[in-house]
């Protein structure tokens, strides 16, 4: 067996499909499953019906998953820009992202606003560092960001309970301020100057 | 959350959760066993859900221990047949039209389980090795030493030189 395509093992992995579909539409059967659940999630009083409530709640999930993927290419964009390898192996890779999502948990308390404000005023004054292109880039990417969290905010308004929505929020936030982070230190003029 | 949303939700992730549960259990129906037991599973729990997470790195956690869960059941399923891996492999690799994933699939059948689990969790699904060993219930030491030996054995089946990569 002999794969010369691929010049490492990482390179074959990363080539796989990540998703992949059964042979049959397995809804159904969970749909069937979920129907006999009497120990459904516990939900106080009548069950919601979000769909009833509008049409945002798909929309919003769609804007949600749509931004999920995006940013990783928007921050790969952005560190391409440099050939800093060190840097971009240290704030491009996953891992990295991962744990930046892990660590940020957004809240509304003063340092947490204030944080965010000093981040994004950074993120605004560096932004104008960047190529042309990879800006208008990384400003329209961003619209679909907040875009997205008014379609998740509205959907809210409809079903302030919803931990799905929740989540779904608190992810466009955090990719908001890694695409912050990931601008900001691609530019960050100390080290700009080591690369 | 109603029924549509969390078909929304299905819709969304279930290829990635089959994805996974295919290449832990080298056995396509097993595997659609698992991804239904996943988004069961997921629905219990959603309550709980706390968002400290990606959701897809939630539902993968599920996955993970919802096929442990069938492994520990059904001992057998450990030792598998060529044969069935083949079919995983072709299976899998209907999906892609790359030359050579087949070979890259088969391949990472024939890893031992330990190896295995750790190269699909790090290698494929981009979790860190943080992630994987709290998946897996390993140390994260024992995640890198794996995924070195995975990837070992994954270059000496596909013919890579490492040390040239």
């Amino acid at each position: 067996m002999n794969s010369p395509r691929f010049s490492s093992v990482d390179e074959a992995l990363v080539s796989l499909p990540r998703a992949l579909q059964p042979a049959q539409d397995l809804w159904p059967r969970i749909a069937a499953q979920l129907g006999q659940q009497a120990d459904a999630p516990a939900e106080p009083g009548p069950r919601r019906t979000v769909r009833a409530a509008g049409p945002q709640w798909p929309l919003a999930l769609a804007a949600s998953l749509a931004v999920i993927g995006l940013v990783g290419a928007v921050c790969w964009s952005v560190l391409r820009e440099r050939a800093a390898t060190e840097l971009v192996a240290r704030t491009a890779t996953p891992a990295h992202a991962a744990r930046t999502l892990v660590n940020f948990q957004p809240t509304h308390d003063a340092d947490y606003v204030a944080a965010r404000a000093s981040l994004e005023r950074v993120f605004n004054e560096r932004l104008q560092l960047l190529a042309p292109a990879t800006r208008t880039r990384v400003q329209a990417d961003l619209e679909i960001i907040r875009k997205a969290q008014e379609d998740i905010r509205a959907a809210l308004a409809s079903d302030p309970a919803s931990p799905l929505l929740q989540n779904l929020l608190q992810s466009t936030g955090q990719q908001e301020i890694q695409l912050y982070t990931s601008v900001n230190e691609s530019t960050d003029p100390i080290l700009m100057r080591r690369t | 959350m109603g029924g549509q949303d969390f078909e929304d939700l299905y819709r969304a992730h279930s290829g990635q959760v089959y994805g996974l549960c295919l290449r832990l259990t080298g056995q396509p129906a097993l595997a659609e066993d698992c991804t239904q037991e996943c988004f069961i599973r997921a629905w219990r729990a959603l309550p709980s859900f706390e968002g400290r997470s990606q959701i897809s790195t939630w539902l993968h956690r599920i996955a993970v221990n919802t096929v442990f869960g069938l492994r520990r059941q059904r001992p057998s399923d450990a030792l598998r047949e060529a044969s069935v891996l083949d079919e995983a492999a072709e299976q899998v690799a209907s999906g892609a039209d790359a030359p050579g994933t087949t070979d890259i699939e088969a391949a990472l059948g024939r890893l031992p389980q330990g190896a295995r689990d750790v190269v699909v969790l790090v290698g494929i699904y981009g979790h860190s090795h943080e992630e994987a060993a709290g998946m897996l219930g390993i140390a994260i030491g024992t995640s890198k030493a794996q995924l070195h030996r995975g990837r070992r054995l994954l270059a000496q089946q596909l013919g890579i030189d490492m040390e040239a990569a």
